[in-house]
């Protein structure tokens, strides 16, 4: 099943204050894509105006699926996940008083993701093992890095076509920054996973992403191959501090 | 003073009991302990179906039970026009706490108020070939006026516990309070996640008034004793624990039916705050309260 996400010409902003001014990006099949960004450029209103959460006031982004277009502006989150796109947000939003497995399955809630709830939940925990053995216990007595594992397992119990990650790393050790980062690395050489991350980690990013976008005061200031980024004089200027 | 006959009856008239307060407790255990909505309308609904069984009976000889359970579609339907309300007035606008509660107030006098203008303060009951008689242990009796009520509780308590452990939906609603944008996030939504769990609470009170009748006479103003009551097993019993509530139900039976047959009558309602204070003393979040 190919599928693409294609961003054209977005603006979107909160009120009078204008967020986002003219982004395009594309996701293709199988990639990992990262958004880079500092805090406050735009990357999560991008992300939040995917889902549905923010309505963009111009441009357009669709979905395409076996050469099937679907415009997702004016579509709610609900029906964005039914879609098979889903969201692990910032900050994890776990259901802290329901247990590991709860969570997991209220993850499988779009009616696409229900029958193939055993072999989903068989690949959550292969590809993170401390889930299964703490399936009992509640989300909110996690460690911080488990939660972010169990958030993203709980986004992928809908199988998704496409991943969104928002900000893995924000509030992690920088330990479990690694382990995170390597565990979507994990998901995709293995599986083949869509990927957009959004991310203002520069390095821990581009360990994993085939190509990054980055945006800068609402605007995509540059995009290419990994490779080409870490080139790139913005990047020298704003990350590495070269 | 103190006979082991009188203190097993006492006993076992207390876990008859606390079955079917875990009957009427569901609904606030489900509408305050998972969404946090203060029903304090719940105890009147309990009343409503009361009556609308007692009218069944009196009129067509229909069994109570049958007819508490006739009438369930009847308040899931109304449940979910009440949460309606309640959702575009209060809870849309982000004022539901206070205003929220004045509301359910509000909808407890109307309702208790049409009670009374239609079936007077005069004491009503039903009859069933079955409600005068009684099943002995040895030395202890089981009135069939308690005993079916006490089956019928568990067994409502029983299918909610199904219902919100093992559906999606069900796991919605235990997570719609907790993060309703998660929720959506998921694919729900929980404007209609919390509308479905708000009519099965409401749905469980026409049940629960064919119980209520079935275990004695009923006058309209009776519901205010069991807003306490069932206040107090929802708490006890954790804030949303379907299991919970119903150990705290029989707790509170127990240790009602005790006093009233030691101590005296008058001082039932009493313990129920009592043994919630003591409870929350020693374990604030409840007996099975996460």
């Amino acid at each position: 099943m190919a599928s693409r996400l294609v961003i054209r010409d977005v603006d979107a902003g909160y009120g009078a204050v204008r967020v986002l001014h003219g982004v395009s990006l594309e996701v293709r099949e199988g990639e990992t894509v990262a958004l880079l960004g500092t805090n406050g450029n735009g990357k999560s209103t991008l992300i939040n105006c995917i889902m549905g959460i923010v309505r963009p006031d111009a441009g357009e982004i669709t979905l395409e699926r076996d050469g099937q277009r679907m415009e997702l502006i004016g579509r709610a989150p609900e029906e964005i996940v039914h879609l098979g796109i889903t969201l692990v947000p910032e900050g994890r939003r776990l259901f802290p008083k329901l247990t590991v497995e709860e969570n997991l399955l209220l993850g499988a809630f779009r009616d696409g993701a229900r029958r193939d709830i055993p072999r989903n939940l068989a690949f959550c925990f292969e590809a993170f093992p401390v889930l299964q053995s703490r399936r009992k216990q509640l989300a909110g007595n996690m460690s911080g890095g488990e939660q972010q594992m169990l958030a993203i397992g709980r986004a992928l119990m809908a199988a998704p076509t496409i991943l969104l990650v928002d900000e893995p790393s924000v509030g992690l050790a920088p330990v479990l920054v690694n382990r995170v980062i390597a565990k979507i690395k994990e998901l995709k050489d293995r599986y083949r996973l869509t990927v957009l991350m959004a991310e203002q980690n520069f390095n821990q990013a581009t360990k994993i992403a085939d190509r990054g976008y980055i945006i800068v005061h609402g605007q995509i200031a540059f995009s290419g191959a990994t490779a080409e980024l870490r080139e790139h004089e913005l990047v020298k200027k704003y990350y590495l501090g070269v | 003073m103190f006979s082991l006959d009188l203190f097993l009856n006492a006993l076992a008239a207390g876990v008859l009991l606390g079955g079917f307060y875990a009957a009427v407790s569901l609904g606030i255990a489900v509408s305050f302990g998972l969404l946090d909505i203060a029903n304090l309308a719940h105890p009147v609904f309990v009343m409503f179906g009361a009556y609308l069984v007692y009218t069944m009976n009196s009129r067509f000889g229909m069994d109570p039970i049958l007819a508490g359970v006739l009438f369930t579609p009847l308040f899931f339907v109304l449940g979910a026009l009440l949460y309606q309300l309640y959702y575009a007035s209060f809870e849309r606008k982000g004022a539901e706490s206070l205003r929220g509660l004045v509301f359910f107030f509000g909808i407890l006098f109307i309702v208790e108020v049409g009670l009374l203008l239609q079936f007077g303060v005069d004491y009503r009951l039903v009859e069933a070939r079955y409600i005068g008689e009684s099943l002995h242990l040895g030395p202890v009796g089981l009135p069939f006026r308690l005993l079916i009520p006490c089956v019928a509780g568990v067994s409502l308590t029983a299918l909610l516990y199904l219902f919100l452990s093992r559906t999606f939906y069900g796991r919605a609603i235990q997570g719609v309070a907790q993060d309703a944008f998660a929720l959506r996030l998921m694919g729900a939504n929980p404007f209609k996640v919390k509308r479905l769990a708000f009519a099965l609470a409401s749905a469980t009170a026409s049940v629960a008034g064919a119980l209520l009748i079935m275990i004695g006479p009923v006058e309209p103003a009776m519901n205010r004793e069991y807003i306490g009551r069932a206040f107090a097993v929802t708490v006890l019993g954790g804030m949303g624990s379907i299991g919970g509530t119903l150990v705290a139900a029989l707790m509170l039976g127990v240790a009602e039916s005790l006093t009233a047959t030691f101590y005296g009558p008058a001082w039932g309602v009493a313990v129920s705050f009592g043994v919630l204070l003591l409870a929350l003393a020693v374990r604030p979040s409840g007996l099975f309260g996460r």
